[in-house]
């Protein structure tokens, strides 16, 4: 049985490897092992200037973390601790949006569910601790994960999935503020912060605000290449 | 449709912006190259297996440059200058042999070369130093050499670059057999710089690194072989694919 071929949007950086110091398309391991390790094949996605004609060699698409989202999409000016990349933002949203007429399952990870809601028409807190007054979300000045409880919307995906509530890792600084027409399904009981969306309306458009790909527990990328596998079953020509 | 080009990636200890951890990435002059080229780039990490189910979706592969190719898929012992990544070579290899199953165009470059000559049957010269008694294909570590190459004429790579062409040089290993390839290209010294197989839609390998002197004819060359009709094979592979 062949697997599905899961896209992965990249980050492009300046990156250092061995002697190498260059302009690169990276990505973390973990999100190419995450998809592999839950029956998924993935290829990568650069975000210069991509071709939406490439969604249609792909099953399923993941939009990953990274930088913060350029806060001119929602209307407003850069917070002094935004670190923005314009255009991966567009590159980005030009691929969403595309997947989502597609009706191409989607994943939207950190970064990669806030450009969700801003596709749909929502809107982003830009520095959380402005706003909640803590840095619960984001502990550390350096990489390093906080950890707090989500729970889960009775009847949604994330807790059919899930559960009724799971301890999720956390590095963030901005968050959703307005989902647009996204349905919000998760919540950090602490501070009612949106943690995951969904859109019902679709195969799979769900997005969350912490990092499953850097935890063990991979049970939303199988249910993400699960619907994939669906969809291309079914786009498949009858013999 | 824009065509689709695959490039292996390489899998390496990173570091970018607050991070420093194991990633796969790509030189994004690769990217640049193939999008110049008129196609869409996409790049193939390892692990996952599914080398058939990949090729499907594309229309051209470039294996890319980096670390050395393992000693062991042709049945030698390693030198101790030789630095090898197991996980990319068993990606690479089987994306290799699915695309020459179905005749689909391929670029190798640099590592990509060697990796070809392997793959034909060929064997690689693990420390070229020590063969030819120069340093000039690697001048020092992160510095590029530049020296003419020299190609045959009739091959498909003197129909991109011309019978004699001034390249950049950052490698050292070289192949030193080439199995069942055609040698098309030498340098001054002789070690070879192309090869290819002129019985395939577009079998490429060169020595050196197009893509970081933005030289797009080789990738547009690959691209246009990619929009030429496909073999049987391939044509019912697409008709499968739908």
């Amino acid at each position: 049985m062949s697997r599905p071929v899961i896209g992965i949007m990249t980050y492009a950086e300046e990156a250092q490897f061995g002697l190498v110091d260059t302009f690169a398309a990276v990505l973390p391991l973990s999100y190419v092992h995450g998809v592999h390790e839950s029956g998924g094949r993935a290829v990568l996605i650069t975000p210069d200037d991509p071709d939406t004609d490439i969604l249609e060699r792909i099953d399923g698409i993941v939009f990953a973390g990274g930088s913060d989202i350029d806060p001119t999409l929602f209307g407003e000016r850069a917070h002094p601790a935004a670190h923005v990349k314009p255009d991966r933002d567009a590159a980005e949203l030009l691929m969403m949006r595309a997947a989502i007429e597609a009706d191409l399952p989607i994943f939207g990870i950190c970064r990669g569910m806030q450009l969700m809601a801003v596709a749909y028409g929502g809107w982003l807190h830009q520095h959380l601790p402005d706003v909640l007054g803590t840095d619960y979300h984001r502990p550390a000045a350096g990489p390093k994960f906080g950890q707090h409880p989500v729970r889960f919307a009775p009847g949604s995906k994330c807790q059919e999935i899930l559960g009724d509530e799971v301890i999720v890792n956390s590095f963030h600084h901005q968050g959703i503020a307005d989902p647009g027409r996204l349905t919000p399904v998760g919540w950090s009981p602490q501070d009612g912060l949106i943690e995951a969306t969904e859109d019902p309306a679709k195969t799979f458009v769900l997005g969350v605000q912490w990092h499953p790909e850097d935890s063990t527990d991979f049970r939303l990328f199988a249910a993400h290449i699960e619907a994939a596998r669906a969809r291309r079953d079914r786009h498949a020509p009858v013999p | 449709m824009t065509p689709v080009i695959g490039i292996s990636c390489y899998v390496e200890r990173a570091r970018w912006g607050p991070w420093d951890r194991s990633a796969a990435l790509i030189p994004y002059t690769y990217v640049n190259v193939v999008a110049a080229a008129g196609a869409c780039p996409i790049l193939l990490p390892p692990g996952g297996g599914q080398a058939s189910t990949v090729i499907d979706r594309l229309d051209g592969l470039v294996l890319a440059g980096g670390a050395d190719v393992g000693p062991d898929l042709y049945a030698a012992q390693p030198h101790a200058e030789t630095v090898t990544r197991p996980d990319r070579d068993a990606n690479e290899m089987a994306l290799l042999r699915a695309a020459l199953a179905v005749d689909l165009p391929v670029l190798g470059v640099c590592r990509g070369m060697q990796l070809l000559a392997v793959a034909y049957g060929g064997a690689l010269d693990q420390h070229l130093p020590e063969s030819v008694g120069h340093p000039g294909h690697l001048p020092e570590p992160g510095v590029f050499g530049a020296h003419p190459a020299t190609f045959a004429p009739g091959s498909r790579v003197a129909a991109i670059f011309g019978p004699v062409s001034e390249v950049n040089s950052y490698h050292h290993q070289s192949i030193a057999d080439p199995g069942r390839l055609a040698v098309t290209g030498w340098a001054g010294d002789g070690v070879i710089e192309a090869v290819e197989d002129p019985a395939m839609r577009f079998v490429l390998g060169v020595q050196w690194h197009p893509e970081e002197a933005a030289d797009v004819r080789p990738f547009a060359a690959l691209v246009a072989a990619a929009g030429a009709p496909a073999g049987a094979a391939a044509r019912a592979r697409r008709a499968v694919a739908g």
